[in-house]
């Protein structure tokens, strides 16, 4: 039994080191599985676990279940590089992630969990002219929106951020740069860990162990879930299953337009400060490095999906070469550093780059997905407002163009400009 | 999955091959052709290209669980293998 959730403070803190181990309880979980539920969610990662929680807290709803088939945190919550940003150039996302990026600031305060939401900035590194200007582009739009960000020449990039000399040499010179001060990163774990503590002290009930393999309807209403540990009534249901959206679309009998790929990341041994903002460095014709320093030191790094549609969560070793290679163009001292460990996640990557949340398929039965592998970032936004559309019925302003049917009606958000090809560059 | 047999080319690194998509089910309409996928644990079947040796595009069935290649072929019949 998790029990009552003491607050967190300073002064509890104090008091926790003073008393012992008596202090802490398990953050979530410890209830039983019921055999009904008001609203289940199926996926315990940051987005499921966000709707449960302002299910609950917005909306009052009592009886609210997150089924999750391995652990809280396990999926892409748990494996991404932790950047936060709203730096989007279509009106329908950057007031969305805007949105989301507002909830960051204050979020360790309305979860009482500290998610270490840190403004370090987000620098995307021009290399060319024409890089300069579609971040001008961008940046403008962002404004125009009442967005920060700015438009950064070398000699401003040299003062955000020295350590990267700007003006060394390099293969591939940068001549400029946009930043988003307000960007920076979050820490992925307490995310998940934030809310799920959150949520069951609110009553929700956090299920792990417990995977969903099919969904029960009669005259065309959802009624429950077929579990792994029996069948769930349920009153309504949101798939919050990330990157096995594709084959809840399989197992409902509903094609989506999705592809899963790979993602990898990698992070370094601990080494001194060396890195204070987020830098992102795409290289003409080769590929992508984003590259962040954690609190620990290490540094962590990722670039472009491994490039087709994978379930092995293995990634390809020439995408962590190539990532490497970019971090090492960026700073050369790092070049004799080791990696520590290297990971994937699988990606639900929608045919315009955008996310869905909708009604799927029934009244009754929802799907909150297609964050491709940019979702970490939406999770406080898409809780809130996934949330209301399950309680509610009506999908807020916010949210309203991320309806399946753009797909069909010709209202993609293609932010890219890429086209029905989630790998193509 | 490191290596993909092209039926001109022989057994190539994967770096030689770019992926262009996973196909609709059979007699998907012109919509679904190019919006809808179908995700399987098992079996994908797709289009690729080798883009780095023949340039042939080429019809790869996989295991997407295993990274196993059950199958590479040219696009429309052809090849050796
Ligand atoms: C390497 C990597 C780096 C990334 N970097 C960033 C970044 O820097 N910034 C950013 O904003 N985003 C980033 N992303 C993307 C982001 O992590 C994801 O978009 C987001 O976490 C997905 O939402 P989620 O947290 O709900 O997913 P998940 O944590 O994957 O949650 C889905 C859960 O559903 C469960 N599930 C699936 N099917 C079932 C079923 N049938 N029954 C029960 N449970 C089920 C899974 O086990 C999983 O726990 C990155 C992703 C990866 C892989
Ligand atoms: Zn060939």
């Amino acid at each position: 039994m998790s029990g009552p959730q003491p607050r967190y403070s300073a002064w509890s803190l104090l008091r926790a080191r003073l008393s012992g181990d008596g202090y802490w309880r398990p953050l979530w979980g410890g209830r039983p599985l019921r055999d009904a539920y008001d609203v289940v969610v199926v996926g315990a990662g940051g987005h499921g676990l966000a709707t449960a929680f302002h299910l609950a807290r917005d909306h009052g709803v009592a009886r609210v279940a997150v089924l999750e088939k391995r652990l809280v945190g396990y999926g892409n919550v748990g494996r991404n590089t932790t950047i936060v940003r709203s730096n989007y150039l279509l009106p329908e996302n950057h007031y969305f992630y805007e949105d989301s990026l507002r909830r960051w600031e204050t979020l360790s305060r309305d979860l009482n969990y500290n998610v270490m939401y840190s403004p370090r900035g987000v620098v995307d590194l021009a290399l060319s002219d024409d890089d300069l200007s579609g971040m001008a582009r961008r940046g403008n739009a962002m404004r125009l929106a009442g967005i920060d960000c700015e438009l950064l020449d070398l000699a401003a990039l040299e003062r955000f951020c020295p350590e990267l000399e700007p003006r060394r040499t390099r293969r591939f010179p940068i001549v400029g740069a946009l930043v988003q001060r307000r960007g920076g990163t979050v820490r992925h774990d307490a995310v998940a860990w934030g809310y799920a503590r959150a949520a069951s002290a609110l009553g929700v009930d956090i299920i792990e162990d417990c995977e969903v393999t099919g969904l029960r309807t009669a005259g065309g209403v959802a009624t429950g879930v077929e579990t792994t540990r029996g069948y769930v009534r349920a009153e309504r249901v949101v798939f919050a299953t990330a990157g096995h959206t594709g084959m809840v679309g399989t197992m409902l009998g509903i094609p989506l337009p999705i592809e899963t790929h790979l993602l990898q990341a990698m992070v370094s041994e601990p080494i001194k400060p060396l890195l204070h903002t987020v830098l992102v460095y795409v290289f003409p014709g080769h590929g992508e490095t984003y590259i962040c320093q954690s609190d620990r030191g290490g540094l962590v790094m990722g670039g472009h999906l491994d490039g087709f549609p994978s379930y092995t969560r293995e990634g390809r070793w020439d995408r962590l070469e190539e990532v490497v290679e970019g971090a090492i163009e960026l700073f050369p001292q790092i070049g004799g550093v080791r990696i520590l460990r290297q990971w994937a996640g699988t990606n639900d990557m929608t045919m315009d780059g955008s996310p869905i949340i909708d009604r799927l398929g029934y009244d009754n039965v929802f799907v909150n997905a297609g964050w491709c592998y940019g979702g970490f970032k939406a999770i406080p936004a898409s809780g809130a407002a996934c949330a209301a559309l399950v309680a509610t019925g009506t999908a807020p302003d916010l949210i309203r163009a991320f309806r399946l049917s753009r797909f069909a009606s010709g209202h993609l958000l293609d932010e890219r400009g890429g086209g029905p090809f989630p790998v193509r560059l | 999955m490191t290596r993909l047999v092209c039926p001109f080319c022989g057994p190539r690194h994967l770096r030689e091959f770019e992926f262009h998509k996973t196909l609709p089910a059979p007699g998907a309409g012109e919509f679904a052709s190019v919006y809808e996928r179908v995700d399987s644990l098992e079996l994908s079947v797709e289009h690729w290209q080798h883009v780095g040796g023949c340039r042939g595009w080429l019809l790869v069935r996989r295991n997407p669980s295993t990274g196993a290649v059950l199958d590479c072929r040219l696009v429309g019949g052809g090849g050796a293998a």
